[in-house]
């Protein structure tokens, strides 16, 4: 017998004496708030509620059921375990046992959340013993269901993509849905900002376009994880008036949260030992003990790298296929079993990135491990929501990274702890996107001469599009004039619109694909002689054919891992907001930028040390967005010479790409910060915002207005960091300079 | 501030666009270029403030396409009349002019909404003529006269296409409805669908089973100066710009071919099916057997089956194979088990492995000759070794030991 097995609460105690956690914070249990079940609720639907034990509703649950009742549109804010699905299948089900005619769209934002749900109702619908038909609708769906799910379908499951390329381009299969369509259920909805917020909230408008056609007007019943604005937010998406439902009435267990602070492990430098290590620990003590344990990390490597160890570290005691990795680029039914596995309880750590923040069932987790601050407030509560779903005592623990940002957050942890949630922004009206889906939407139905895109005015658009020879004009229509299908080109998941392929060529005669990834990060993920992880097992890239879009990767067992540079080079082209300070001047507009990969490191696993590197060979990326500069005014330095200014501006870009996305809910990926010596537009020292994704998402244009604060966040940042002259915590490592840390502070003193 | 217009001249790089189209038509009351419109048989259809174009062209039912003659159809329908097969291709019940050979020609691929058919061709075969009628859209908006033109006229029972069942049908049906609160109802619908038949018969004759490579290859019909389907959709693009009926009459000469085509490969397929024990090629032979089989026409199979393998094709063993499994199933032994002994007689190879092991079954469970069966399974199995020793495959001889056990045990009884 190995040592005693501890319990949570034993480990917990410990805890409390470790000189690293940094701040204890306890979130009480709650008690449950509920009330009668409505009246007009149908007697089966109530008496399949009490044969699961169910006496009452929570709070928001009627709320929601009374309000859908009353005809309003409806966006429920409640956090995890806390029974929302009720808040839209209670008024769907009552709706279709009254009327089996009545049809309802379930829109997820994956795959597997639509599957669950669609267990879920299944259970419902045999109790209540209705001929009520419900089923998904996907890539997986094999033709005959799809028949039927057309047919017949009272409650058809999907996601934005299927609606977006699957459905709505073949509304002429679907008249019965669209006749019928009474409700559209949009789940998670705080998933829906930035990019792909944009381009979902364009296909809801080509989803109205299509309902009005067939003479239908549903209702919208969103949900939402806690965010600052989700009234706007699903008033944005769905162009609808929406009633907020936020009286939680659910009860929930005694939550500990954990701010770790790893040790100093350089003094001079400031440099803190590597959170993945520390997160690898705290994870194999938990793991051990057989607690069930999710460990978030911020990237696709860094999930392999804990992978790889926690696997090691566990192996002779739970076997190493006990600990899974889970995320975005795995195959629909790789992540089927690991989901399985976490509910019967096979698995017993998950290494994730943020693909399990959503609401998928997975069971009774005990702990979370936060690998780094995810970079939202939003985020976060989400991701320590995966603990603790069963009501009982859970614990969070999040381990801070050497960045600005982490810094910050796990020194200042009432600003995590009492700061509102972040605001989800979007921009349906973003240029690319809805020239995009005007197309789309012209390819469904010829537009006519008055009509607008959901209240947006597009004639120029369609104009525009008549002159590039896509639509047809005659008389008072527009009319779709291609032989190509224009939903299959638009992709509203990435910036670019052509994945590459990855492709296993280890054994030979039977190649496989493994996994995709968006032209963007393959840039400095899958160059050629890169590393690339999958589900812990390393595979060096062979051959990248860009023009198909494949790379070609084979199986190696090496110990290092690659980290590529991107060089990006940045043109003003339009200046269309200006303001301007003593000794600077803000700008907004359009500019062009070069993205270029250029070299590539290879580091070693367990030190990070540098071990040699390699040039990458692929062309320039082109993109045309929006961004907001700040330029300081040359002659306020005139003793400065330009190598000692490019320092000063490296840091403070450091600094700037984690405060910005602070005061913009973005993933600090969909925001780029770059510092010129001499910019061409206005030959002054500059730093852009700019927005990574052609035609601008809104990023940079609402940093616009808030240039001043996010400068004074800077500087309070850099100030408070108790290195000597800049560290990996504020100015960064690129700053080499001794003086960097005094120049960046002089420099944002200058542009407050 | 930049204006929409020169932000999207700007973007135009991240906005893929595609295909030509015409420049915004000006408004006309009278339609464009009518003379030469009638000079191609056509007259314009008007209905609802709209028009679409008939043509109609008519053919002597001794007109030749390609091997055969137009008129030959009226042969093919008189014997399916008194033919007692049936068969999926059989005419029996209807009238030649019943048929209805049906091709579109359509501005994209596959049957989303904004695919659309402008020209539905058909052509039909009278006592004394033939005549084929083509619906044209003279632009996008006219889709309604389009449809009131051809579902008014066309009083069909039976559609013969190809390859129309999974493309031009379902086109047909979105179109129908995008308008149908305009338009009469969309007719039920039978179907011959003949590219199941040629993919059936032709799958390991022809590399292609493309309408234009089975008339070449086996109608031999020639086409000069034929324009290629897939311009059809950039030609009409074209078409809408010019409004000239000469840019658009190289798609519907193909489309008129297209449907005369329709009627020489329904004929063709007939007189083979009809006449099956004259095949030629031993392939089409042997498939069209198993067609026969498939369909429960056990006893034209057998027939058919029998000429391949009389032959010294190297389909006969396949025909004698599956013509012993008729055999068996109807419990003709006799003659079931001569095929076999044949197959085996063959030398080693497939066939005389799967011969030998039915004469091992047959004995041992017809027959109760434990002996005469174990005889067989050891051959079978003697076979069996030599065929893995020259091919390598990773088969397990489990079967054939279990077998040879099993009857070493009866024998011992």
């Amino acid at each position: 017998m190995l040592s005693k097995r501890k319990t949570l609460q034993e480990i917990v105690e410990e805890w409390k004496k470790n000189e690293h956690v940094v701040y204890w914070h306890t979130v009480p249990e709650r008690e449950a708030k509920v009330v009668p079940y409505p009246e007009s609720l149908h007697p089966k639907l109530r008496e399949s509620l009490e044969k699961r034990g169910i006496s009452a509703l929570y709070t928001h649950q009627k709320d929601a059921y009374e309000a859908v009742e009353a005809g309003k549109n409806i966006v429920a804010v409640t956090p995890t375990a806390s029974g929302k699905t009720l808040c839209y299948n209670l008024p769907v089900l009552q709706t279709i046992l009254h009327n089996p005619d009545a049809r309802a769209l379930y829109l997820f934002p994956t795959k597997a959340l639509a599957q669950d749900q669609k267990s879920a109702l299944n259970e419902i619908i045999a109790e209540i013993e209705a001929t009520i038909y419900c089923d998904t609708y996907d890539g997986d769906t094999s033709p005959v269901i799809r028949q039927k799910v057309r047919k017949a379908g009272n409650i058809v499951i999907t996601n934005p993509d299927m609606l977006h390329s699957g459905i709505l381009p073949h509304h002429t299969k679907w008249v019965s849905l669209f006749e019928n369509l009474r409700f559209v259920v949009i789940d998670e909805l705080h998933t829906y900002r930035g990019v792909f917020g944009s381009h979902v909230a364009n296909v809801i408008r080509r989803l109205k376009r299509i309902c009005r056609f067939y003479g239908s007007e549903p209702q919208f019943i969103c949900t939402s994880a806690t965010i600052a604005n989700p009234k706007e937010l699903a008033e944005t998406l769905t162009g609808k008036e929406a009633v907020l439902i936020d009286r939680n009435g659910a009860p929930a267990g005694k939550k500990h949260f954990v701010f770790y602070n790893p040790p100093v492990v350089n003094p001079v430098l400031h440099i803190r030992k590597s959170a993945v290590l520390e997160a690898k620990s705290i994870a194999s003590e938990l793991l051990k003990h057989r607690i069930q344990t999710i460990v978030f990390a911020k990237s696709r490597v860094r999930v392999e790298l804990l992978l790889s160890y926690l696997q090691q570290l566990v192996k002779h005691e739970l076997g190493s296929r006990s600990i899974r990795a889970y995320r975005g680029g795995y195959l629909p039914s790789e992540r089927r079993a690991i989901e399985k596995g976490l509910r019967s309880g096979e698995i017993y750590g998950v290494v994730s990135t943020n693909a399990l923040e959503l609401g998928v069932d997975i069971g009774q987790l005990q702990a979370c491990v936060i690998t780094g601050y995810p970079g939202t407030i939003a985020s976060t509560w989400q991701q320590a929501g995966r603990a603790g779903r069963r009501q009982e005592e859970s614990v969070v623990v999040m381990v801070a990274s050497s960045s600005p940002l982490d810094q910050y957050i796990i020194q200042h942890p009432s600003y995590f702890l009492e700061r509102n949630p972040e605001t989800a922004r979007l921009n349906p009206n973003n240029l690319i996107i809805l020239v995009d889906h005007v197309k789309c939407a012209a390819f469904e139905l010829p537009f006519r001469r008055g009509e607008t895109f959901d209240g947006v005015d597009v004639e120029e658009v369609l104009e525009f599009l008549t002159e590039e020879r896509v639509l047809y004009r005659r008389g008072e229509k527009w009319y779709w004039m291609s032989d190509s299908f224009p939903a299959h080109g638009i992709s509203l998941r990435s910036a670019s619109q052509e994945n590459v392929v990855i492709i296993d060529i280890s054994q030979t005669g039977a190649h496989r694909v493994i996994g995709e990834m968006d032209r963007f990060s393959a840039m400095t993920l899958l160059h050629e002689e890169a590393i690339y992880l999958h589900q812990g097992i390393q595979y060096q890239v062979e051959t990248l054919d860009w023009e198909e879009k494949k790379a070609y990767v084979r199986e190696v067992d090496v110990d290092y891992f690659t980290d590529a540079n991107l060089a990006v080079e940045l043109k003003v082209l339009e200046e269309d907001r200006k303001r301007e300070t003593s000794a600077a001047e803000i700008g907004f507009g359009d500019v062009m930028v070069l993205a270029k990969a250029t070299i590539f490191k290879k580091l070693k696993l367990e030190t990070h040390e540098n071990i040699g590197s390699g040039p990458i060979h692929l062309p320039e990326e082109e993109l045309h967005t929006n961004a907001a500069w700040i330029s300081i005014k040359r002659e306020w330095l005139p003793h400065w010479n330009d190598a000692r200014l490019e320092q000063g501006l490296i840091g403070i870009a450091h600094v700037l790409q984690s405060v910005a996305p602070l005061f913009l809910m973005c993933d600090p990926s969909d925001l780029h910060v770059v510092a010129q010596v001499k910019s061409v537009h206005n030959e002054q020292p500059t730093i852009f915002f700019y927005d990574r994704y052609p035609g601008g998402i809104g990023l940079s244009d609402a940093l616009y207005q808030v240039m001043g604060q996010v400068l004074a966040e800077a500087k309070q940042m850099i100030e408070r960091c108790p290195c000597e002259s800049g560290c990996p915590s504020c100015v960064g490592t690129d700053a080499w300079s001794t003086h960097a840390k005094s120049d960046a502070k002089r420099l944002l003193h200058m542009l407050k | 501030m930049m204006s929409l217009k020169q932000k999207l001249a700007r973007l135009k790089g991240h906005m893929p666009t595609h295909s030509p189209v015409g420049e915004p038509e000006r408004e006309a009351t009278d339609i464009p270029y009518l003379d030469k419109w009638r000079d191609w048989n056509a007259e314009p259809f008007f209905f609802d403030g709209d028009y679409c174009f008939i043509r109609e062209v008519v053919y002597p039912l001794d007109a030749r396409h390609g091997m055969y003659r137009l008129g030959d159809l009226h042969d093919v329908h008189n014997k399916w009349q008194r033919s007692s097969l049936s068969h999926p291709l059989s005419s029996a019940g209807h009238d030649t002019s019943d048929l209805f050979f049906f091709d579109t020609e359509t501005t994209g691929l596959g049957s989303g909404a904004g695919n659309t058919i402008f020209l539905l061709g058909h052509a039909r075969v009278y006592e004394d003529r033939v005549v084929v009628r083509q619906h044209f859209l003279p632009h996008p908006g006219a889709e309604v006269a389009l449809y009131q033109s051809f579902l008014s006229e066309v009083d069909y029972t039976t559609l013969v296409t190809y390859n129309g069942k999974a493309f031009d049908w379902p086109v047909v049906k979105t179109r129908h409805t995008l308008i149908r609160d305009h338009v009469p109802k969309l007719p039920a619908f039978g179907h011959f669908d003949l590219y199941h038949a040629a993919r059936r018969i032709w799958r390991y004759r022809l590399e292609s089973l493309r309408l234009a490579q089975v008339e070449k290859n086996i109608l031999g019909v020639e086409r000069t100066e034929d324009v290629p389907g897939f311009l059809a959709p950039m030609l009409y693009f074209d078409f809408l710009s010019t409004k000239h009926p000469d840019s658009i009459a190289g798609v519907l000469r193909h489309n008129e071919m297209d449907v005369l085509s329709l009627i020489a490969l329904y004929i063709h397929l007939s007189k083979q099916i009809l006449q099956a024990q004259a095949i030629e090629h031993a392939s089409e032979q042997l498939e069209m057997a198993r067609w026969f089989d498939a369909v429960g026409e056990a006893d034209e199979a057998k027939k058919v089956y029998g000429k391949v393998a009389e032959s010294d094709a190297k389909e006969a063993a396949k025909a004698k194979w599956n013509l012993s499994m008729i055999y068996k199933k109807e419990k003709k032994h006799d003659e079931a088990i001569a095929l076999w002994q044949e197959l085996l007689a063959r030398g080693n190879d497939g066939w005389s492995v799967k011969a030998a092991i039915e004469l091992a079954k047959v004995y041992e469970h017809h027959y109760k000759q434990p002996e005469r069966a174990y005889e067989y399974a050891q051959i079978a199995y003697h076979e069996w070794k030599e065929l893995v020793r020259t091919h390598r495959t990773n088969e397990s001889p489990h079967e054939f030991l279990r077998r040879l056990e099993r009857l070493e045990r009866k024998i011992k009884k």
